[in-house]
């Protein structure tokens, strides 16, 4: 009798230590699992993001793995709610500024790009303000504030080329922005040809443009 | 005799079932623009506003907007507690900013904005109910340096407030 119940006691203790060692394995599993797919995720984020790398001259500056790829497309609204495609501006050279209503820098670099714009324009350029503000989409009066906000910023900032809301949405493929303002230079043929961060200068920016037109180095 | 390898069995089977999700997710974090230095702790009287000074450092080469920045557009430095944690916020009176202006060359004039830098001090009034309240409140600001800015953030600011 007392073989018996040692039996059923060493059986049940077996079988105990088998199913934990069959759910640590699955967890396991599972785990690296989980990991491998953030690594992959964190290692696409990275590829795309902004790093800093010496110039010509030595001195670091940021650069972007985007520079010499296709731009990422992307539609977004304007606040009055027109929709717009980067698509749409095949076979002219784009600025895509990354600005905020909040930030200092935008607000003295804006003024040049105004008269940048004005200037290149006839040559096939076009500048698309995207604007990172946040957006309370939970509420809808909340919104419509935020949108106005933005709005007036852009008008105080005398913006006359198109302004786009919910840039958050599109920072991700333009390398997780998380510095203002940062801009994405893109030639004719729909490839980045430069990135800056930061507030540069007027020359820098034109320097830039003229790039992205085909006309500098 | 048989049960002998019951301890080890058992002692592996502990060490296997350790943590077996730990480690996701560890990403390294970014340095954030504040940071919040002391008190962690404090005693207060329950039931009355009790002053508590907190102490913030903003980093290297950076300012954020001080709670009343000069322009609407601009985002004050804001502290908020949760309004369950049993802990009321009565009072929080922030230092005056210093005056700040983006550098952008002797031909484009800019306007003074008002900021912190280095660290600075806000001076809070809590109110308690008796016991022990680890509490999470968090401050608000949004940073930049002279020629870039970062978006708006917020950072825990963890206190035990023990009302007696």
């Amino acid at each position: 009798m007392n073989q018996v119940k040692r039996n059923v006691i060493v059986a049940s203790v077996v079988i105990f230590v088998i199913a934990i060692l069959g759910l640590a394995g699955w967890a396991n599993w599972q785990n690296r699992k989980q990991a491998a797919a953030h690594i992959a995720e964190q290692a696409h984020s990275q590829q795309s993001q902004a790093v800093l790398a010496p110039d010509n001259s030595g001195s670091l500056h940021m650069t972007s793995p985007l520079v010499g790829k296709p731009a990422p497309g992307f539609t977004l609204s304007s606040p009055k709610g027109e929709k717009i495609s980067l698509a749409s501006y095949k076979g002219k050279a784009v600025q895509i500024n990354f600005w905020a209503t909040w930030c200092g820098p935008c607000k003295i670099e804006t003024p040049w790009l105004v008269e940048l714009e004005k200037q290149y324009a006839p040559k096939g350029f076009e500048i698309l303000a995207v604007s990172v503000d946040d957006l309370n989409k939970d509420d809808k009066n909340e919104l419509a504030k935020d949108i106005a906000g933005i709005a007036k910023g852009a008008q105080e900032l005398h913006i006359d080329y198109p302004v786009l809301i919910d840039g958050d949405s599109i920072a991700k493929p333009y390398g997780d922005i998380e510095v203002y303002p940062t801009s994405f230079f893109i030639d004719r043929s729909g490839t980045i040809v430069a990135a800056s961060f930061g507030l540069t200068s007027k020359a820098d920016l034109e320097g830039n443009i003229r790039k992205a037109l085909g006309e500098g180095n | 005799m048989r049960l002998s390898f019951l301890p080890i069995a058992l002692a592996l089977t502990s060490l296997a079932i350790q943590a077996p999700f730990g480690n996701l997710g560890d990403r390294p974090a970014k340095q954030p623009a504040v940071t919040y230095l002391y008190p962690e702790q404090v005693t207060i009287t329950a039931g009355k506003p009790s002053p508590v000074d907190l102490h913030f450092k903003v980093g290297e080469g950076l300012h954020i907007n001080s709670h009343t920045p000069r322009s609407e557009e601009l985002i004050p430095t804001t502290i908020k507690l949760p309004e369950t944690s049993g802990v009321r916020l009565a009072k929080a009176d922030f230092p005056p900013g210093t005056d700040f202006a983006f550098s952008a060359g002797p031909d484009t004039p800019q306007e003074k904005l008002s900021v912190y830098t280095g660290e600075f001090i806000v001076h809070a009034e809590l109110v308690a109910t008796k016991g022990e309240h680890p509490v999470e409140a968090t401050l608000h600001y949004q940073a930049c340096t002279n020629n870039i800015c970062m978006p708006p953030h917020s950072i825990p600011v963890t206190i035990d407030v023990i009302a007696r």
